[in-house]
């Protein structure tokens, strides 16, 4: 027990000592909530929004034609009750509703009772939808600035449905974990244990008293360590500096982080099997860990893929972390939300780790 | 997973009995020890015994067998014929305990990295339930100043130093060092040698390789010389030139350079010219250097004249007709 605790330490103390590789593995989830949180503005792909025009105004009309004008909106107009149904089924993003009295009150310039235009977000897919209210939000503001002066007397209020307010830094957060998960849990592992066996370190611990499961055992439990403190770093990074709003319980979003690193810490110790050198670890790392990440919704919205991809989605380890610290974090859900995921994931983390042992050589 | 013996295995292998001669001051017995690669014989059939308290080196070539033969006396390496009885204990049934006992230092080791010279001997020291302190150890291998420094800044000395160090850190009776100093400098080398004799001076075993015969001679009480995977020699270092190489020649510059007369002198096997240098070989040195100085001899003005012993590279010449290192 003290040797392998011995050795859990050294890991630990050795990779916190490993400076340049923890600020690129950190420098890239931080950056990116560094975008998503100050900087964002503007939408890339087609997003599909439905309107509902309950004023018949020539305000309305005008208000609508702007939509229609707005690059990567693709405004479809409809029955309240009709579109509605199809942000239920995922066919649009966002549903906005141009209310009775819009024209009133635009006209009316009155500060006091300002004309209401209602959002409707799905949170299913909580980046999309707030990329759209983001776009929407601005032309309306802009519409009724020309419309009434200066001063708009359009609230826009936006309502999610059956979900929390979600800013798209907040959706980002519980990605980025996954993606530190992933990139550091996965290169942990394949790399390090592979250059320790190429350096012949592990030898070195067998010529010892220690067992084969205490080496091993002290080392991926050491690794696993510290991609918890990777975590830690990102997470207070996330909620301290960048505000992040967590709606969320922690106890279970740690619950699906641990089940997440179990997993991806098996594939790095079933890489270990498949190769030689700490270069070709780190290649096969790359290789299994950047298409993940891309195919994940980690990084690209899952809606947003070709369904031709979808299998792939729904087979990879790192959707259902994904997933699950989506479901926990933004949308505050409990562990009926989640099941599902964890034991996708403890069934690859079982697979891999299975498979490692009888793959792992020592020399 | 599965290969490595580091468990104490209980495959079904018969242990090796002592032999009653064996007294009790013997460390290692090793009966028959094979290890194949596929169709490669990388140890075949040896056996020898080491005795508590010596120096015992193994000398040979790259490739001869003799970091196998170690690593299955460490318990490294699960020999696929024969047994050794190290400290006591079968080493294919007991690998564990007698690791326990052991101490151990493989060749061009390396140390996980961002480590101190400190931090390494703490973490080894964890893995034996009786250890000597750090400071200690830092003390005797002169590495008290590097202590906070990382194992990858070290020279090559200081780390072979360090290695030793771990390899000492549980206080064994028994220790193994594989090619100890490959790779150094002379003046490294030097100390390093001052290193090993005194580990001998505590009253530990030392058996270690090398491929350096100027190390076998000055460290080694006994010798294995071993080519092929196979024991063709083994006696103490002047025990092996005695045996193999007794010859010396002497070689001087004279002006009168006649080798038919030189040859003729009592005692010379053979003559041969290098140069402005006339060597003699013989057994009989003493009766042919009075000779050679006889002021009515065959050769009068004898300038600049060296006698040079066998080595044991004429050994393993005499012995395989290769040279140790090509």
């Amino acid at each position: 027990m003290n040797g392998f605790l011995a050795i859990v330490r050294s890991v630990v103390r050795t990779s916190r000592r490993e400076r340049t590789a923890l600020f690129f593995t950190l420098l890239l989830p931080i950056f990116f909530m560094a975008i998503f949180g100050f900087i964002f503005s503007g939408s890339a792909p087609a997003l599909k929004i439905g309107v509902v025009d309950q004023s018949h105004s020539r305000a309305s009309a005008r208000l609508i034609t702007l939509l229609k004008a707005q690059k990567g909106l693709d405004v479809e107009v409809g029955t309240q009750a009709h579109e509605l149904d199809r942000l239920k089924h995922d066919n649009v993003v966002l549903v906005t509703v141009i209310p009775t009295g819009f024209a009133t009150a635009v006209r009316a310039r009155s500060v006091r009772r300002p004309a209401v235009v209602t959002s409707y977000d799905d949170r299913n897919q909580p980046q999309s939808a707030a990329l759209a209210q983001s776009a929407v939000s601005q032309i309306v503001t802009a519409f009724a600035q020309r419309a009434s002066g200066q001063r708009p007397r359009v609230v826009i209020r936006a309502q999610s449905v059956n979900t929390n307010n979600v800013t798209t830094l907040d959706f980002y957060l519980p990605s980025m974990i996954a993606y530190i998960v992933l990139i550091a849990g996965i290169q942990t592992v394949a790399i390090g244990l592979v250059d320790l066996r190429e350096r012949k370190v592990l030898r070195r611990f067998l010529a010892t008293p220690l067992s084969a499961m205490q080496i091993l055992g002290g080392q991926i439990v050491g690794r696993a360590v510290s991609v918890i403190l990777q975590v830690i770093v990102l997470i207070v990074v996330g909620v301290v500096f960048f505000r992040a709003h967590v709606n969320g319980n922690w106890a279970l979003a740690w619950l699906a982080i641990l089940m997440g690193i179990a997993c991806f810490v098996s594939i790095g110790f079933l890489i270990t099997g498949f190769t030689r050198t700490s270069e070709s670890a780190r290649g096969i790392a790359s290789a299994i860990g950047f298409p993940m990440m891309f195919l994940s919704g980690v990084f690209i919205p899952l809606d947003q893929l070709p369904s031709a991809l979808q299998t792939a989605v729904h087979v990879l380890p790192l959707t259902y972390l994904s997933d699950a610290l989506h479901h926990i974090l933004n949308d505050n859900e409990g562990l009926s939300a989640i099941w599902t995921d964890l034991v996708v994931m403890l069934g690859w983390a079982l697979a891999c780790f299975t498979l490692a042992t009888r793959r792992f050589r020592w020399e | 997973m599965e290969s490595h013996p580091s468990a104490d295995d209980t495959r079904r292998r018969p242990a090796i009995r002592l032999a009653p001669s064996a007294a009790e001051d013997t460390v290692i017995e090793a009966r028959g020890l094979v290890k194949r690669y596929g169709s490669l014989i990388a140890v075949d059939d040896l056996s020898f015994t080491v005795s508590a308290g010596e120096i015992f080196g193994l000398l040979g070539p790259n490739g001869a067998g003799k970091t196998t033969t170690l690593e299955m006396l460490e318990g490294l390496r699960t020999p696929d014929a024969g047994d050794a009885v190290v400290l006591g204990q079968s080493v294919v049934r007991y690998a564990r305990r007698i690791k326990e006992r052991i101490g151990v230092q493989l060749q061009a080791t390396a140390l996980p990295d961002k480590t101190t010279v400190a931090e390494a001997i703490d973490l080894f020291g964890a893995f034996y339930t009786h250890r000597r302190p750090t400071g200690e150890l830092l003390t005797q291998f002169g590495l008290t100043e590097k202590a906070e420094a990382m194992t990858e800044s070290l020279s090559g000395g200081q780390m072979q130093r360090l290695s030793i160090a771990l390899a000492l850190v549980n206080d064994p009776d028994l220790v193994f060092l594989d090619e100890p100093t490959t790779g150094l400098d002379p003046q490294a080398r030097l100390n390093l040698w001052d290193v090993i004799e005194r580990i001998r001076a505590q009253g530990k075993t030392v058996i270690l390789t090398t491929h350096y015969m100027e190390e076998a001679e000055r460290l080694c009480d006994r010798l294995a010389v071993i080519d092929q995977g196979r024991i063709i020699a083994l006696d103490t270092p002047p025990g092996l030139i005695t045996a193999h190489a007794p010859g010396v020649s002497i070689e001087f510059e004279t002006t009168t350079p006649d080798l038919v007369v030189l040859q003729a002198i009592l005692g010379v096997d053979g003559a041969e010219v290098n140069g402005d240098r006339i060597i003699l070989h013989t057994t009989a040195p003493e009766r042919v250097l009075a000779r050679l100085f006889d002021p009515t001899g065959p050769a009068p003005s004898i300038r600049d004249l060296r006698v040079r012993q066998g080595t044991l590279e004429d050994v393993f010449i005499t012995l395989t007709g290769r040279r140790l290192r090509p």
